[in-house]
């Protein structure tokens, strides 16, 4: 094993301790919780098995299988932000509608 | 009923309120900042206080939700800078009375108007390029594409209560009107230079606004809408 491997292999164990800490204290949604998997795992199978990685980077047309594993990461990050994204939208748009529910029910309650 | 969203309408809204009195009406005041709050109140003009600042469309829709709930069968948007004519508001709901609309805008510039408002060149130009692709999509002219005097039938506040565009409400939920078959007619309405307060579209930022409604049509335009 190359110090590499150990270093992410490291990394992910690290990585899932936090996950699982926050699932069990509730900080983080179980539904939530799986895109942050993704990046552990991504970490342990490229620790794993580095040459079927190497080839497959290299087949990709990749010189160095450092700039395949960025490019994974980064492309992971990108997608873990626009979810969220995604269900800030439909966030805002739940609060817009209580804000507009409490504001009627507060305006009828007070003409009583 | 009348619904007037108020954002920092100090100066202008008790004029705006006397004025269309006779009908049914509620204030939606809007987090505004200022003196709005306590006027509404020591009048007693209805109204409600929305807990923070949404925004002119979340104001709107609030009012169309509180039509629903407390079931008017029309719901008229109205300024509350002064700007509209409550003079215009029976021409607005007649085709809706009528029955030959779901939904009217109060326009500047269809014929037999006698109206004083003189907007800027730039926003003339911007306001027909947008009603130049609402045309190119869905075939319909609409000339006062940015008008906020509009009347909706039930069917429209009940859809508006689901669904209402928060940036750039009025093209944009024109034009979905549009698209989801609903009839809508212009009427002519007199408007006048607004009173007090600010347009929240000022000149320099014409340019950016026709490029954002031109940009919300076109997305409105490929995603897949129903009632």
């Amino acid at each position: 094993m190359t110090n590499l491997q150990i270093e992410m292999l490291i990394a992910a164990i690290i990585f899932f301790f936090i996950i699982t800490i926050s699932l069990a204290k509730n900080r983080l949604s179980i539904g939530s919780s799986i895109a942050w998997f993704l990046l552990p795992i991504a970490f342990i199978l490229i620790a794993i098995f580095p040459d079927t990685v190497n080839a497959f980077a290299n087949w990709l047309g990749f010189q160095m299988l450092s700039n395949f594993i960025f490019l994974v990461i980064i492309g992971l990050l990108i997608l873990i932000c626009f979810f969220l994204t995604v269900s800030n939208s439909k966030q805002q748009d739940q609060i817009t509608k209580l804000n507009q529910e409490v504001s009627i029910l507060k305006a009828k309650n007070k003409k009583k | 009923m009348i619904i007037i969203p108020a954002h920092n309408e100090e100066k202008s809204i008790e004029k705006t309120i006397n004025s269309i009195k006779k009908y049914d009406y509620v204030v939606i005041n809007d987090g505004s900042t200022d003196q709005t709050e306590e006027i509404l109140e020591k009048n007693n003009y209805n109204h409600i206080n929305l807990c923070f600042n949404l925004g002119i469309g979340g104001a709107v829709q609030t009012g169309y939700r509180y039509a629903l709930e407390n079931d008017y069968d029309i719901a008229i948007q109205f300024d509350a800078d002064g700007q509209h004519d409550a003079n215009s508001i029976p021409e607005l709901i007649k085709p809706i009375i009528d029955g030959e609309a779901d939904f009217t805008i109060g326009s500047r510039f269809i014929k037999k108007n006698s109206t004083n408002f003189k907007s800027s060149f730039m926003r003339r130009v911007g306001i027909r390029l947008i009603s130049g692709v609402i045309f190119l999509f869905s075939r319909k002219r609409i000339y006062d594409t940015t008008s906020g005097f509009r009347a909706a039938n039930r069917e429209v506040i009940e859809y508006f209560t689901e669904h209402y565009p928060k940036e750039y409400p009025e093209p944009v939920s024109d034009f979905e009107l549009l698209k989801l078959k609903f009839r809508v007619i212009e009427t002519p309405a007199k408007m006048h230079e607004r009173e007090a307060g600010k347009s929240s579209i000022h000149t320099w930022k014409s340019a950016y606004y026709v490029i954002n409604v031109l940009l919300s049509i076109l997305i409105v335009q490929v995603r897949r809408i129903k009632k």
